[in-house]
């Protein structure tokens, strides 16, 4: 995580360090009816559960025999209206403990529910009979001149009678059975809390990260762009004066200055190879440079591929000659025509073979041989779908043998790298700048071809060459760069 | 800290930090098992199946500023003891419990091979510190060297030498059987209570004295040894003097 982020986006300290806990929040309600419903059916002692704002939570308290007979009386219902009111509003104090008298002998026990030090509630135990209560008070007789003492006699007898005591042991065990649950209800909401918060911080952190990778990436994009560029300029640049040179060597050499000895011919001869030789690089790089920008102007138009071979041929017969190497060609004059750049498609064969010869021992031979065909042998192996894709396409494909030292598999991929070479000292011995192949293959790729290595047997590479032979209308206008 | 004035409360968050498997949780449950109910709450854990703790562990505390006879009751100082996960996975989680707290435990593993999980833990708790605007230099720290009873461990002398060293006072603990737990405990509270009450006058609000604090919360935590005797197993390391450096 980097330093000096930004604010937490959660404050969980709210949570858990203060937060306001209310039973409603933490317990369903009807869990908590149920609860006092059954406590209600254990100990006939009705129940009620207050929140600390005096909302009603729970209610197990059905109308006692005796309440709804002293309710049909005018006084009566009076009365009841002002026992209840006052029950509800009965704050049971700091020892969160009293006992409040109703009228009718009878009792309500209203005691105050804690949860972690702090009063959340109410519990109003009643109305039961305290067990001293045996006939009715003279506060219930009188209340009314229709309550009959008999009536009232044997309704009380029926309502539930408890000691003090044992309302203090029933109240104990309700509330001890309430704090579970809360402790309960309040752990699964700090944990779902919790889990959210924590979600959301490694959100945070993650999106933080990602948009550092992504000023990276822009970078990055931008030095690789700022690269091809550069590489473009400087080979455009240091062509100018090369041409210079290598134009004055050579009228040197013809003698337009006058006659040279033969060993200042010889120097000057030397000066016109190697600027060649830095000429040829500097193009290279400057073709790879436009490849690699997508800058390169491609001319489409119809291109026969026999006569591309046989004009590669015969420019590089010479130099095969000088090496005791064979260039031969076999392409069939009624091979179809290719849509393509004839210029960028010549360059491709005349790399490849260049590179053949290099690498092929005296008597050795480079073979040019194209064919037509549905595409078998076309699209790399890897791609998806081949098995159906390949039998539907119609490619050219053009297979550049030789018989020199070969090259292992392993390497094969890597060979198309810009300035791969299979052993670095290949450099020395042979030669080259090590870009021929880059620009072979992004040309062919340019237009959607590719280029594969394969054996020759018994000794010697095969670059296989496969252009789809398809009309302008399926091959892209632009060229395309992977 | 947070003071809520309507409710009468004042609320203090102390982190028990450190690597993995350090016994950070069975500090809480020994403090728990070492205290009597009333004045402590339940113990919460949030563990995985594993009993390795998930998000953490909290131990509520309340505290009541005792009053005389007839008076109105006095403040509330609630203290909740949280654990952080130990697990590098869980750094975010760690982050969040580490936020508000007014005094840390780092405890730390006695045993040889774990000294590099305590120091990348300390730097981590440095780290996320800072994150949160806090500094290691700011908070009150207290290092507690807890497996004392295992092998393979610190030397006694060894610990007294860093310790003294050091700018935080060390405890050592054996956490599972419970020396050193209260001691570590009551060492951060005092140095919390200390810093708290210089920076806000915690004790005028609380209605007592500055020294009070402690000998209070012993005594409404049932723990039986006196302060003085707890704080002066702190090895080292001298709570007074970490006092002052503290910024």
């Amino acid at each position: 995580m980097g330093g000096g982020a930004g604010p937490l986006p959660v404050a969980v300290e709210d949570l858990v360090l203060d937060a306001r806990i209310r039973i409603e929040d933490l317990v369903a309600r009807d869990g908590l009816e149920e609860l006092c419903l059954s406590f209600q059916a254990l100990f006939g002692i009705p129940v009620r559960i207050y929140s600390t704002e005096g909302a009603l939570l729970a209610d197990a308290a059905g109308e006692h025999e005796l309440c709804a007979y002293v309710n049909t009386t005018t006084g009566g219902r009076k009365a009841c209206e002002a026992t209840v009111s006052s029950v509800k509003a009965r704050d049971p104090g700091e020892a969160g403990d009293v006992t409040h008298p109703c009228f009718t002998g009878a009792a309500y026990r209203v005691l105050g529910l804690e949860y972690d030090g702090r009063r959340i509630g109410r519990l109003v135990m009643g109305p039961f009979l305290p067990a001293n209560v045996t006939d009715p008070p003279a506060s219930l007789l009188g209340v009314d001149p229709g309550v009959a003492k008999d009536r009232a006699q044997a309704l009380l007898a029926k309502m539930p009678r408890a000691k003090a005591e044992t309302v203090t042991r029933m109240a104990t065990h309700l509330k001890a059975a309430l704090d579970l649950i809360l402790f309960a209800g309040h752990k699964a909401h700090v944990t779902s809390t919790m889990h959210l918060a924590s979600v959301r911080e490694s959100y945070r952190q993650l999106e933080d990260k990602t948009a550092k990778l992504q000023e990276a990436f822009d970078r990055l994009k931008e030095l690789d762009r700022l690269k091809s560029a550069f590489l473009a300029t400087v080979s455009h640049e240091l062509r100018t004066p090369l041409t210079s040179i290598i134009g004055y060597s050579e009228m040197l050499v013809e003698g337009l200055a006058g006659e040279m000895k033969a060993e200042q011919a010889e120097f000057v001869k030397t000066i016109h190879e190697k600027g060649q030789q830095l000429l040829s690089l500097i193009s290279g790089l400057l073709d790879l440079g436009k490849l690699e920008s997508g800058t390169m102007r491609m001319v489409m138009g119809t291109v026969r591929i026999d006569e591309v071979l046989d004009e590669v041929a015969s420019t590089l017969r010479p130099t095969a000659r000088k090496k005791d190497v064979r260039i031969e060609v076999e392409a069939p004059a009624d091979l179809p025509d290719l849509y393509g750049d004839a210029e960028r498609l010549r360059q491709v064969f005349l790399n490849l073979v260049e590179n053949g010869i290099k690498f092929t021992p005296p008597g050795g031979s480079v073979t040019l041989r194209a064919r037509s065909g549905q595409g078998h042998d076309g699209g790399s192996q890897d791609e998806e779908g081949l098995a159906l894709l390949a039998p539907a396409r119609t490619n050219l494909e053009v297979r550049v043998s030789d018989t020199g030292i070969g090259i292992p598999a392993r390497e094969r991929a890597k060979v198309f790298d810009a300035f791969y070479q299979v052993d670095s000292s290949s450099t020395r011995e042979y030669g080259g700048t090590g870009l021929g192949l880059s620009i072979v293959k992004r040309l062919v790729v340019a237009h959607s071809g590719t280029v594969r290595i394969e054996d020759n047997r018994p000794r010697g590479t095969v670059f296989v060459v496969s252009l789809p032979q398809q009309g302008p209308a399926a091959v892209a206008e632009e060229p395309r760069l992977s | 800290m947070q003071i809520n004035f309507g409710g009468r409360e004042i609320a203090l968050k102390l982190v028990y930090y450190g690597p993995a498997l350090s016994g950070k949780t069975t500090n809480l449950r020994s403090l728990h098992h070492l205290t009597t109910e009333g004045s402590r709450g339940r113990l919460m854990t949030l563990e995985t199946k594993d009993d390795r703790t998930l998000f953490f562990d909290m131990l509520p505390l309340t505290l009541r500023a005792e009053t005389e006879r007839g008076a109105p009751p006095g403040m509330t100082l609630r203290i909740k003891i949280f654990t952080v996960p130990g697990q590098v996975l869980h750094a975010s989680t760690r982050r969040l419990v580490l936020q508000g707290a007014d005094g840390v435990v780092f405890v730390a593993d006695s045993q040889i091979s774990e000294t590099e999980h305590n120091a990348a833990s300390f730097l981590d708790l440095r780290q996320n510190l800072k994150e949160l605007g806090l500094s290691v230099k700011q908070l009150p720290i207290v290092i507690q060297f807890n497996k004392r009873d295992l092998d393979k461990v610190r030397s006694d002398e060894e610990i007294d030498v860093l310790a003294r060293r050091g700018r935080e006072p060390v405890f050592k603990a054996s956490a599972v059987a419970g020396p050193g737990v209260l001691e570590t405990f009551f060492g951060l509270l005092y140095l919390t209570w200390t810093k708290l009450d210089r920076d806000h006058q915690l004790a005028k609000m609380l209605g007592i004295g500055s020294s009070e604090l402690l000998p209070m919360a012993a005594r409404q935590l049932g723990v039986a040894a006196a302060v003085p005797t707890l704080l002066a197993s702190c090895v080292g390391g001298n709570l007074d003097r970490h006092l002052q450096v503290l910024a």
